[in-house]
């Protein structure tokens, strides 16, 4: 996909529909939003700072360079400068200013390269049969016991753990067909 | 605990952290002797640690539906204002149109095309999400010889493989469903029900999740 996705760049500057740029929010917009989430703590300033996002590919789509890493790459490099920005006005936000009492350097939270990963990680949790993603959800999660996981989910106990034991192989076969060893 | 398969079965609950502490005991003294199981548990040891990188996406509430919208009109905008081309100079003074006007023209246009009287045979509506409910989307309409065609799409609907989603066509007193559906893994669907109401029959759609346990209202829309 990294080529279409150089493509939609492109287009996204020309395409005076909005369709391209549409097609590029629908692609990266959630886990933007998750990215921002985590380093903000505030849904409606994440928000915000998503549109941030979007406004700044289109306004410099001409200066991405493919040769120079994936269009993923260049918007969660922008993301990051804008969750800086975000930071820098939080001085006068107490909410934010609360959540990151110190912090409005670049070094804060998970580096770009860790938050594209959480995300493809995430990404093949979707991949997994609903069985598998629910227990490896309320085991590592939310941090229930398997004695907990077989009484939430009405089955013994024997039959949760070898069913995390096929979660996580599954898993792993997903994330290696990802190229993630 | 003294055969390889034994162990494998509890390696997950054992990398996870999940095993009450004297099975996790249990385990570890296991793997101390089996080279089997070790490479097993090798295999997967790390998981944990990627799936640490994924909690934040895995927590984050799903974007408002609106935002689309919002990042769209702002490029829009900032296109009318400022586009540095040549050709869009000689456009700019009808462009520059401000958006909510040539929105609500938009809108004038939709109304004149779609709700042309009850004989037109298309229409169409917006929904609204319920009170807690981050669920938005539309639905086109169109009258047939038994009833309606409703080609709905929708997103933000909490993805349960457990639970359905029922479309109703109500009126006071009155309800037809329109069939159930499913959301893909992104809480998305793009849906074509029909419904033996008729349009004049009803005045709002209502869009209700179900489980076995609950029924509970993501989002309406009036015809009106």
């Amino acid at each position: 996909m990294p080529s279409s996705d150089a493509q939609l760049i492109q287009r996204v500057r020309a395409d005076e529909s909005g369709e391209a740029m549409r097609a590029l929010y629908r692609a990266y917009s959630g886990e933007l939003y998750g990215f921002t989430l985590n380093a903000l703590g505030d849904r409606g300033i994440a928000e915000e700072v998503v549109q941030e996002v979007f406004t700044r590919a289109w306004r410099h789509a001409g200066t991405y360079d493919p040769g120079r890493g994936s269009v993923r790459t260049w918007l969660y490099q922008i993301a990051r400068h804008a969750i800086i920005d975000a930071r820098r006005r939080a001085s006068v936000r107490p909410s934010l200013a609360r959540h990151e009492p110190d912090e409005v350097d670049a070094t804060a939270g998970p580096t770009i390269e860790q938050a594209m990963l959480g995300w493809q990680v995430a990404s093949a949790l979707e991949r997994l049969s609903p069985e598998h993603r629910q227990v490896i959800r309320l085991a590592h999660f939310q941090g229930l016991s398997m004695r907990e996981i077989a009484e939430h989910c009405g089955l013994p106990v024997g039959t949760v753990k070898s069913r995390t034991w096929y979660a996580l192989r599954s898993l792993r076969l997903v994330l290696e067909e990802m190229g993630i060893r | 605990m003294t055969g390889g398969d034994h162990v494998r079965a509890e390696l997950g609950a054992y990398v996870l952290g999940a095993l009450d502490p004297a099975e996790a005991d249990a385990v570890r003294e296991h793997l101390a002797r089996c080279s089997a199981c070790a490479r097993e548990h090798a295999s997967i040891a790390q998981l944990p640690e990627l799936l640490s990188l994924a909690e934040p996406f895995e927590s984050a509430p799903p974007l408002t539906p609106a935002l689309e919208e919002r990042v769209l009109d702002a490029v829009a905008l900032e296109r009318a204002r400022g586009e540095p081309r040549r050709v869009r100079r000689l456009f700019r003074p009808r462009i520059a149109i401000p958006v909510a006007a040539l929105a609500a023209v938009v809108a004038v246009a939709l109304v004149v095309a779609l709700g042309a009287g009850n004989s037109g045979r298309h229409y169409q509506v917006a929904f609204r999400p319920v009170a807690g409910s981050t669920a938005g989307g539309g639905a086109q309409l169109k009258s047939t010889a038994d009833g309606t065609q409703l080609r709905l799409w929708a997103k933000g609907l909490p993805h349960d493989t457990n639970a359905v989603y029922e479309v109703l066509c109500e009126a006071r007193g009155w309800t037809a469903s329109a069939g159930t559906f499913r959301p893909d893994a992104q809480g998305r669907a793009v849906v074509v029900l029909t419904t033996a109401a008729r349009r004049g029959e009803y005045d709002s759609i209502r869009v209700v999740r179900r489980t076995r346990a609950s029924s509970q209202d993501v989002m309406t829309a009036s015809l009106n």
